[in-house]
């Protein structure tokens, strides 16, 4: 009981954190068809940025300031990068985010070195906020959940009660319809860039110093933030929600419990002292093959389903 | 004796909650030049897309020289014979004019999928390109990528590439569209040249080539049939003229 | 004779230089070099069927270079243990074609349905799903440590043991060369024409008889022959196979490779590879920020080169072949362009140079060299130095850029004036 509800709270904490970043990357796909593969990067700037911030003024400060900063340097790089290429297509666009992932990272290593930050959880809150039956649950992942979840609330009152959001929220509906909406489509593509990937930054400022800042947490990141999405359907903020927890629980339930799947090959008559490549396969447990789930979730979806599990149109 | 190349039955077809097609029946006589015309709208096009198979039909079915058609893939029916052309040009934009076309007439020839010979040295099929260049009147433009023609030369190629194909069942979705009067005049020289022995069916606006070139017209309004018939019949039907026609034909 | 010259002029050039080429090349790091630079010309080729001739943008192909490779490296193991029958070494690429084949057209069959985003993602999914694999199934991959193996096994015919590189290497140019002809052959059959078909409209191929899927899944397949054959030629060539064989950054390299050399044109990833891997070589000793400089260069060509290099050279072909002599009038044009551009370029380079050398030193120590000068890091005059060589640079650039296309547009219309009379 005690396993069980420990990895869903931090299933359900790395959930919300993956539809934080989940929920920007759809935003700017939906309305600009721009797949940004550098998404995960700006959450890791958001890590980096808030450990810089923090280093001088405390991370108060660095909550606030980090995303904005991110969402600053996301319309930047819209608006002198992406724009331009936007005439040559689809797979430009592509090749350019993935471009832009893979500069990100070298120019992180650049200014902050190719080993982890110390960027702590801040001390204010690092302390057991209770203990039940021997296990101590941080303080910092409950101040996590109930940001991640205040970030979720405004998010949805937002985009259900703003005239921004209502246009957002036809334009996920009907992507053609972005051009006849009458506004200036460019500058708007580049605001929701840049709030797409302050949303990431907030992921990296409230994440970072959980998982760990350094400069490969964007890639290990990165390809499941794009099963949330496809998993839950393009255009769908609830898909993403409901994907991101399914995927967050999954992942924290395979590797707590790490049941042996042997009793199932054995079904197919592996023996247990099978030799060479069937030996793998008795060894295996849930907790193994937990890194292969979620893109064996992704493969398979996008080709039996490839418009998600509540999502409207095709990838 | 007059067989039927194509065989509509009670289609229908809906976009969503709109019915756009809404029971046709149409038969298309094998080696004669039919109509379709209505206003803007109508359906026209989308009939089209029905019978090659771009959309699936919401009821009814589809019957090409006798067999049904109706649920196949646009390659499958393609293969049975039946080509057509768009009415937004829809080219190969990145290759050259004769290579648009070779690729028209490859499946037809046998070539398929083949990796293991060269496409430039079949003889028969360079010929063959020579020969619909020359109809089209492109044989000037026989290098020229083809995103860089002119438009009415993108038009004559939309059709060569159909024609290409040699299937005998050809629907041509408003050919003349945006010509001049002297190049609807060619194209309707073209269209009447090719149309021996072949079926062919034209959606177009242009009054003047309707009664020209066909045999039969077919009145779409509202995705349904008004009249059906020979170009006098269709002149003369009171009902035509009210829904549609109005003064042009007079 | 003069038809055969011009027909076969290329072929027979590029094989008479991967046969002296040892002759001037004595140095073991450079025929190292040259050999990893023919397994990725014949990796490139193969990525560029999907991209360049068939419009499919892949995060993935690297799975296919990959399970070859390890297929093989077993294999020669196997052959070294007699516990499997003996296959010449210099037929082995082929059966590590017919492994990349094996998977290409299961994979392919699923993930060639559609194209664009939804093929990467799918690419991309299967890309992570193997790489998360290696250890999982450790018996095959063997986890981060990879598969060792060696090429000298078996019986030795004519006393060719691999057991040199330079025996290496010519295997490598005699595969590099089969592989490159077989790729341009297909170009031309009608596959290859299908395939650009369904590149540029893949909703008109359908109409002309033809299923969009089929003919991606086909290319995919011989894509995947390709590859599968680079990389058992890779597994020979390095003796070891690791799980970053079949990962991203592998795949990505490859993206790299081909965009940056042009992927609309078959030269473009034969000059993509051979650019990368000199720099490669060359560079990542010299510097940390080697991958930081390839992944602007890519980001330069993404935005500013369609075609890639070769697309720049490719687009002077009508001046040198109607008449040379305009390029006269375009020197100097080209000279202030050129110039600017390398100005801007070192002054970039001075910047991010100092910043790694900041930021990865180990001691206190700020005294180091930047072009061949010795200067204080810490001080500003490195610094502003660069900084101001950035801007000149990129001010020098928009003007003379504009200078620089009017003198190619005058050329090009002089050109096109002398074919029209
Ligand atoms: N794929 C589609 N999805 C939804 N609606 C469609 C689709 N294709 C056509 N329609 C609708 O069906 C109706 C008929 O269109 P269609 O293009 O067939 O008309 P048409 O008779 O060819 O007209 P025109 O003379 O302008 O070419 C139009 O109202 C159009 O908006
Ligand atoms: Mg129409």
């Amino acid at each position: 009981m005690e396993v069980f509800l420990f990895s869903m709270f931090n299933g359900v904490l790395y959930g919300m954190l993956l539809f934080m970043l989940a929920s920007g990357l759809t935003l700017i796909f939906s309305l600009m068809g721009v797949l940004n593969f550098a998404h995960a990067s700006f959450f890791m700037l958001g890590a980096y940025f808030a450990y810089q911030i923090s280093k001088y003024v405390g991370f108060w400060p660095a909550l606030v300031f980090a995303p904005l900063l991110v969402g600053v340097v996301g319309a930047a790089v819209e608006r002198y990068g992406l724009r331009p290429v936007h005439r040559f297509g689809h797979v430009a666009e592509l090749l350019f985010t993935f471009g832009l992932a893979f500069v990100m990272e070298e120019v992180i290593q650049m200014i902050w070195g190719k080993v982890p930050v110390p960027y702590d959880v801040p001390a204010a809150l690092n302390f057991a906020a209770f203990t039940w039956r021997g296990l101590d649950y941080s303080a910092y992942r409950l101040f996590m959940l109930v940001v991640s979840v205040g970030i979720f609330v405004a998010l949805f009152l937002f985009i259900a009660k703003t005239r921004v959001g209502l246009m957002i929220q036809a334009a996920l509906s009907h992507p053609q319809m972005v051009q006849s909406l009458g506004h200036d489509v460019p500058t708007i593509f580049m605001w929701t860039f840049g709030f797409g990937c302050a949303l990431a930054g907030i992921a990296g400022v409230i994440g970072g110093n959980v998982l760990g800042t350094e400069p490969a947490m964007a890639i290990t990141l990165g390809p499941i933030v794009f099963v949330v999405i496809v998993i839950g359907g393009l255009g769908s903020l609830w898909g993403a929600l409901i994907a991101a927890l399914f995927i967050g629980i999954m992942d924290n339930m395979a590797i707590s419990y790490d049941i042996a799947l042997f009793p199932i090959f054995a079904m197919f008559g592996v023996e247990r002292e099978a030799e060479g490549i069937m030996r793998d396969l008795v060894d295996l447990t849930t907790g193994g093959i937990a890194p292969v789930l979620p893109y064996l979730l992704l493969v398979l979806m996008l080709i039996f389903r490839p418009r998600g599990l509540f999502g409207t149109r095709d990838v | 004796m007059s067989t039927t190349a194509i065989e509509l039955r009670s289609v229908h077809k809906n976009f969503g909650a709109t019915e756009i097609i809404r029971g046709v029946d149409l038969a298309i006589e094998q080696a004669k030049i039919h109509a379709i015309i209505g206003p803007n709208g109508a359906g026209k096009s989308t009939l089209f897309n029905l019978m090659t198979g771009l959309h699936p039909l919401t009821a009814g079915s589809i019957h090409l020289k006798g067999r049904e058609i109706s649920s196949q893939a646009p390659y499958d029916i393609a293969r049975a014979g039946l080509a057509r052309s768009f009415q937004v040009t829809n080219i190969f934009a990145n290759m050259s004019v004769f290579e648009n076309i070779r690729c028209g007439m490859m499946w037809d020839r046998g070539y398929k999928y083949s990796f293991w010979r060269f496409a430039g040295r079949q003889r028969d099929l360079t010929e063959n390109c020579e020969a619909i260049l020359q109809q089209t009147g492109l044989t000037s433009r026989r290098n020229v990528p083809a995103g860089l023609l002119s438009y009415s030369d993108q038009r004559a190629l939309e059709i060569a590439i159909t024609l290409a194909s040699g299937a005998d069942v050809i629907l041509l979705d408003e050919p003349t569209a945006g010509m001049s009067r002297s190049e609807t005049t060619q194209a309707v020289d073209l269209i009447r040249a090719v149309s021996d022995n072949k079926t062919l069916v034209i959606v177009e606006h242009d009054m003047g080539v309707v009664f020209d070139l066909a045999d039969t017209i077919s009145v779409l309004v509202y995705g349904e049939i008004i009249a059906s018939g020979a170009p006098e019949e269709i002149r003369g039907d009171p009902k035509v003229r009210e829904a549609y026609l109005g003064a042009e034909v007079d | 004779m003069a038809g055969i010259l011009q027909r076969w002029g290329v072929w027979i050039a590029a094989a008479a230089v991967i046969l002296v080429m040892p002759v001037f090349v004595t140095s073991g790091f450079y025929i190292t070099m040259l050999n990893q630079m023919g397994v990725l010309i014949i990796f490139a080729l193969a990525y560029n069927m999907l991209l360049g001739q068939g419009g499919m943008l892949s995060f993935g192909h690297a799975v296919y270079f990959g399970l070859a490779g390890y297929t093989v490296a077993h294999y020669l193991n196997g052959i070294g243990e007699e516990t499997l029958p003996y296959l010449p070494v210099s037929l082995i690429p082929i059966m590590g074609g017919a492994v990349g084949l094996f998977f290409g057209v299961l994979i392919g069959f699923v993930s060639t349905r559609r194209a664009g985003t939804t093929f990467a993602m799918i690419s991309l999914g299967f890309a992570e799903m193997v790489t998360a694999l290696t250890l999982v199934v450790v018996t095959f991959f063997n986890g981060e440590e990879g598969i060792q193996t060696d090429r000298w096994v078996g019986p030795e015919p004519l006393g060719i043991t691999f057991g040199s590189d330079v025996q290496v290497y010519y295997l490598i140019g005699a595969w590099c060369l089969i592989a490159t002809a077989a790729m341009y052959a297909l170009t031309r059959t009608p596959f290859g024409r299908m395939c650009n078909a369904v590149r540029d409209n893949p909703e008109r191929v359908q109409f002309i008889g033809y299923s969009t899927h089929r003919i991606r899944w086909l290319a995919f397949s011989l894509s995947s022959f390709f590859a599968g054959l680079a990389g058992a030629l890779h597994a020979v060539n390095v003796e070891h196979v690791g799980f970053e064989t079949v990962g991203l950054a592998q795949s990505g390299l490859v993206l790299f490779m081909v965009w940056i050399g042009g992927a609309g044109i078959f030269m473009g990833p034969i000059l993509g590879a051979i650019l990368i891997t000199l720099l490669n070589s060359n560079l990542s000793d010299f510097t940390d920020a080697w991958y930081l400089y390839l992944g602007l260069l890519f980001m330069t060509v993404v935005m500013f080169a369609r075609n890639g290099l070769a697309g720049l050279i490719v687009m002077h072909e009508p001046i040198w072949k109607i008449k040379i002599g305009l390029f006269q009038k375009m020197i100097v044009p080209y000279a202030l362009g050129i110039g600017s551009t390398l100005l801007a370029v070192a002054g970039a380079i001075g910047i991010i140079e100092l910043a790694y050398f900041m930021s990865t030193r180990t001691t206190a120590e700020t005294i180091t060299h930047l072009y061949w000068v010795e200067i204080d890091a810490a001080g500003p005059v490195p610094w502003i130095a660069s900084a101001a060589a950035l801007a000149a640079g990129f001010a020098a650039c928009t003007r003379t850029y504009p200078i620089m296309a009017a003198s190619y547009n005058g050329a090009i219309a002089e050109v096109k004036a002398l074919v029209a009379s």
